[in-house]
């Protein structure tokens, strides 16, 4: 296993208390595979990325778990448990990332060339300048950008160029795992639609692992193996992509699958789920899910569903999983 | 580029010519006038006042004078100084100016090195103690009573601790037995300053290329140590050294006290644009990208929060009249401060425009500088 | 439904208003709680202005714990007034702090203490006058600049280009040759010329991220006349930034005041830079009198670093509710 999440918690202590931002996450990353984190804006996706690199505000605490990364010579390491220094190691060699903020995530006062040589010549101390000036062109034409590019500043680039140079950034230290992070959110569709797809395509070529984040899942249905639905701070459920469309078990992913219209699928009622998501300085007592769920009860309010594999490969934490052909009627107000 | 540049050399030069016009009709409404000093003088009788006026030609009206005046200069002439007479304006500005500005410069250089290593480190650890102590400390010094810090540092290190001389610019005892001027081995002090700084902005340059840190600190330190051990050595060997160590003596206090007054202004500057800039999202990338914690605050943070520090530090020059005006003073060295004092005291119109004027060119010379600057280190600025 | 809605018309507009504002404050009041240095300020203000107002008691307290067998020279020399007092008693003037003067006496022979107390309401008036005029100019200046561009936008910046160029303290110098400078004109002038300099610049920057707020096009749509919007619509969103600038130009105004009458050039019978200037023209700031005549030099200069410190303590203080991007998450 590559990448072994356990169990993991991290919470935001704030003035009004803890804001349980990621709770109790677990999940498995294989070498090659693409798993797709999907949920609500501020139901803590962003913070499960930022855990794993240790990315962290002040304010942020471990509450425990742990991530076991292998980076390829005997042991698993588990990144929580790291020195800084040590840490620093694993950033961008291990796993590099894909911000959501692409536009702002080069420093504007440098070339965007030498920011990419400045991380390889931070992990590879002995790499010659033009060496690595080299691998950066190289990097540019892979990802579709003309590599005499290199040699100007952030702010000569287009909004997708700047897409593009930040995944040559993310691809320049030859990572084990990439972590996109709404890596194209805010461009247009039609370059939404290219860039997602040549991600995918060099993810394969390098046989590399991907994290993909977003809270569109149709963006994720196209570049993910595995599919984990998050909700409130936990996960609710994760299972390859297939099935999470086509048998969604927890209501919540039900109601996220017939969310949107399909362009090709039979006709169906498309479905808003009412309410908002829960406070998460202060989540229900029992399942987050509870207050907007329609197949709410008793059990639910007040027991925390477990989140176990209730199929093979397919994670569950629900009181009552929608049946096959179940049709889930959400009142909206 | 250069349309841009010539574009605010032509603002300059209305900006200046309007603030000349100003100043002297200002000066023009002051009552009174150089002869009127000697009024109470039995020795000068009217025909010798009216004479001095005639000679100063304060007798042609005051249009007439201001279009002699704009006239000259036009000509860089800034006319003849009433209570030096014969001496010229500019040569007396000149003569108080490398003074003025060796104490300045170096109270500036020493308080914007300080407030920008203290204001990156303050934001980057935010709500610590170094944060806390050092913007409350800063925020004290910076609206200190200048006088009474200045009185306060003369008390302590002139009377109580007796390390550093009261105040003046030499030490009429050590100069007594010598020939020599004060004001040349202070120009030769002050261009061996300027080596000095050359060299160091040099090696800056010049670390900049290395990688390691150790090597960087080594190439900085290893100029500093040699470009001071040879100037000392020059000094010594040619017997001047006794000379210029009395006057940097003298320079110690009043450097000392500006730096604390003024370094608060750049830090808070510092502190608060890093504040804004620590939550870009380069500067998480840096750190993702497996960065040390220093070269992210350095490169990455400090460097973008460099601009509005420039900004600051011009806006701070304006204050250099200002403040020698009271350092000056204080300590009683004899720089523009002073002369500007002198000159209102004994109604020395010519000094007084004068050196108001040369203040305003300094200031809007600083001004283009600034946007010079602004072009060098931010791409992002294109003229 | 209808009874309802009448119901809430019937409440008074102003009734609204002012629990809107009371939320609004209680909201602020809880940032600002949380800045030390901002309550540190705050406190040191309050603590100036009781000082300030409890003043006239100080020589009738003095009067009847010190002076009751000896009312006829209390009478002739009244030895706490700040400007013509005199201590008979006494034969050494400046003496140093006693029970009778806890602060001890000047070279004239009054009481320190008085004088000091007494300057304490004047810089008050002097510092919230002169950072009033800057602010009410400066946003005026910086809204209108805002709203109309154009000419009137180029003339009133290279205007404060102009006077940026101006060192303040030297053209007061000046100034101080053919104006009387007293308390109320000196206020006048330092609030005028900082009114038209860097502030306007300021306010302006922040006025015109106001101006392209939907709102403004809704006002115009509606008919609203220009001078309605600035005052209505542009004025209010500044005025937070404008107060912070005030608190800070306070500071600044009661440093120029003390620097001008320390070097002697300001018309001011009593304040604290005059305290410190009698120290020195008398030579009591020279070698080794500044340690022994402390009294002289030392309460005015803190008093007057105190409560300079103070507003720009409080100025910080709200800059952070003011400037959201410098709070902490």
């Amino acid at each position: 296993m590559l990448l072994s999440v356990k169990n993991l918690k991290m919470h935001y202590k704030t003035k009004m208390g803890y804001v349980r931002a990621v709770d109790s996450i677990s999940f498995d990353l294989d070498s090659g595979e693409g798993l797709g984190i999907v949920g609500e804006s501020g139901c803590g996706k962003t913070s499960v990325s930022m855990t794993i690199l240790r990315l962290l505000p002040d304010n942020a605490e471990f509450k425990g778990g742990e991530v076991l990364f292998d980076n390829g010579n005997g042991e698993p390491v588990n990144l929580v448990s790291l020195a800084e220094s040590e840490m620093r190691r694993y950033r961008w060699k291990g796993i590099s990332m894909i911000f959501q903020a692409a536009m702002n995530s080069l420093n504007p006062v440098y070339k965007v060339g030498d920011q990419i040589v400045e991380a390889i010549q931070n992990h590879f101390p002995d790499t010659p300048t033009d060496v690595a000036k080299k691998k950066v062109a190289e990097l540019f034409r892979l990802v579709g950008l003309d590599p005499t590019r290199m040699e100007q500043y952030p702010h000569q680039y287009s909004g997708g160029m700047k897409q593009r140079a930040v995944i040559a950034m993310a691809l320049s230290c030859d990572p084990r795992i990439i972590i996109a992070d709404e890596p194209t959110t805010a461009l247009d569709v039609i370059v939404q639609d290219r860039i997602l797809r040549e991600i995918r395509a060099i993810q394969k070529k390098l046989n590399m692992a991907m994290i993909y984040i977003s809270h569109d899942i149709a963006v994720i249905a196209e570049v993910s193996d595995r599919i984990a639905v998050m909700y409130a701070g936990k996960f609710v459920e994760l299972a390859d992509s297939v099935t999470i469309f086509k048998r969604p078990m927890h209501p919540y992913t039900y109601g996220l699958m017939h969310a949107f219209p399909s362009v090709t699928g039979k006709k169906v009622d498309l479905v808003t789920i009412p309410g908002e998501p829960p406070d998460l300085l202060a989540p229900p007592r029992g399942c987050r899910f509870y207050p907007r769920c329609p197949k709410g009860d008793k059990l639910c309010e007040e027991k925390d569903p477990e989140y176990v594999e209730v199929d093979k490969g397919h994670f569950l934490a629900c009181h009552h999983p929608v049946q096959p052909g179940e049709v889930v009627q959400f009142n909206a107000e | 580029m250069l349309k841009f540049f010539s574009k605010r050399i032509v603002q300059i030069v209305i900006l200046l010519f309007i603030y000349v016009t100003i100043v002297y009709w200002l000066m023009e409404a002051m009552p009174g006038s150089f002869t009127d000093k000697y009024l109470m003088n039995p020795k000068i009788t009217p025909e010798i006042r009216q004479n001095l006026a005639k000679q100063f030609g304060l007798d042609k009206p005051a249009f007439t004078r201001y279009l002699y005046y704009m006239k000259n200069f036009l000509k860089l002439d800034l006319g003849i100084s009433f209570s030096y007479f014969p001496k010229k304006v500019s040569s007396l500005i000149f003569e108080r100016l490398p003074r003025t500005v060796f104490l300045f410069v170096t109270a500036t250089l020493v308080s914007y090195i300080l407030g920008y290593n203290l204001g990156k480190r303050a934001a980057w650890r935010r709500g610590k103690i170094l944060d806390k102590t050092a913007t409350f400390v800063g925020i004290v010094f910076w609206t200190i009573f200048l006088p009474l810090l200045a009185i306060f540092n003369i008390w302590l290190f002139g009377v109580i601790l007796k390390i550093l001389p009261l105040n003046q610019f030499i030490n009429p005892n050590v100069w007594r037995e010598t020939n020599l001027s004060a004001q040349n081995i202070f120009l030769k002090l002050l261009l061996n300053a300027f080596i000095f700084l050359v060299v160091m902005m040099i090696s800056l340059i010049f670390a900049q290329r290395v990688k390691t840190v150790a090597a960087k600190r080594t190439i900085v330190l290893l100029s500093a140590v040699v470009t001071l051990s040879v100037s000392i050595i020059l000094w010594t060997s040619t017997g001047l050294g006794i000379y210029a160590l009395d006057i940097i003596l003298h320079m110690v206090l009043p450097v000392f006290t500006l730096t604390l007054y003024s370094f608060a202004g750049s830090m808070l500057v510092m502190r608060d644009t890093m504040l804004e800039v620590v939550r870009e999202d380069y500067v998480v990338t840096a750190k993702a990208k497996g960065l040390p914690d220093r070269v992210v605050r350095d490169k990455h943070a400090a460097r973008n929060a460099l601009l509005p520090l420039i900004t600051n530090f011009v806006i701070s020059l304006g204050f250099t009249l200002s403040g020698g005006i009271i350092t000056e003073t204080m300590f009683s060295w004899p720089g523009l401060g002073r002369a500007y004092l002198e000159a209102l005291n004994s109604q020395d119109t010519p000094l007084l425009i004068g050196l108001l004027v040369f203040t305003g060119i300094f200031v809007l010379l600083a001004h283009l500088i600034a946007d010079v600057l602004y072009a060098f280190l931010d791409p992002r600025i294109r003229y | 439904m209808t009874e309802q809605s009448e119901t809430i018309v019937q409440e008074p507009l102003w009734k609204i208003k002012l629990r809107l504002w009371l939320k609004e404050f209680k909201r602020n009041w809880a940032l600002f709680r949380e800045r030390k240095i901002a309550i540190f300020g705050l406190s040191v203000i309050i603590f100036f202005a009781v000082f300030g107002i409890i003043y006239p008691l100080y020589p009738t307290i003095m009067k009847n714990v010190f002076w009751k067998d000896d009312i006829i020279s209390y009478e002739t020399f009244t030895p706490y007034d700040p400007i013509i007092g005199f201590d008979p008693n006494i034969f050494d003037h400046p003496s140093p702090p006693s029970l009778v003067h806890p602060l001890g006496t000047d070279p004239l022979g009054r009481d320190v203490l008085s004088m000091v107390m007494y300057s304490t309401p004047r810089e008050f008036v002097l510092g919230i006058t002169a950072a009033l005029i800057t602010v009410v100019i400066g946003t005026i200046i910086g809204a209108s600049s805002a709203y109309y561009g154009g000419v009137v936008d180029t003339f009133f910046m290279r205007l404060a280009d102009i006077v940026m160029l101006f060192p303040s303290l030297a053209i007061l110098m000046v100034l101080s040759a053919f104006i009387e400078l007293t308390l109320f004109r000196l206020a006048l002038i330092i609030g005028i010329l900082a009114g038209f300099g860097s502030i306007t610049i300021v306010l302006k920057a922040q006025a015109l991220t106001v101006k392209v707020r939907p709102f403004i096009e809704a006002a115009k749509s509606t008919g609203a006349s220009d001078a309605y919007i600035i005052l209505k619509h542009i004025i209010p969103n500044i005025l937070p930034l404008s107060f912070l600038y005030m608190m800070l130009n306070v500071t600044g105004a009661i440093f120029t005041e003390a620097v001008l009458s320390f070097l002697g050039l300001a018309n001011i019978r009593m304040s604290w830079g005059v305290i410190i200037h009698m120290a020195e023209s008398s030579g009591y700031l020279m070698g080794s009198s500044i340690g022994t005549y402390w009294w002289l030099w030392v309460p005015a200069g803190a008093c007057i670093t105190l409560l300079c410190s103070a507003f720009y303590f409080l100025g910080r203080g709200l800059e952070e509710i003011v400037n959201p991007r410098l709070r902490k998450r």
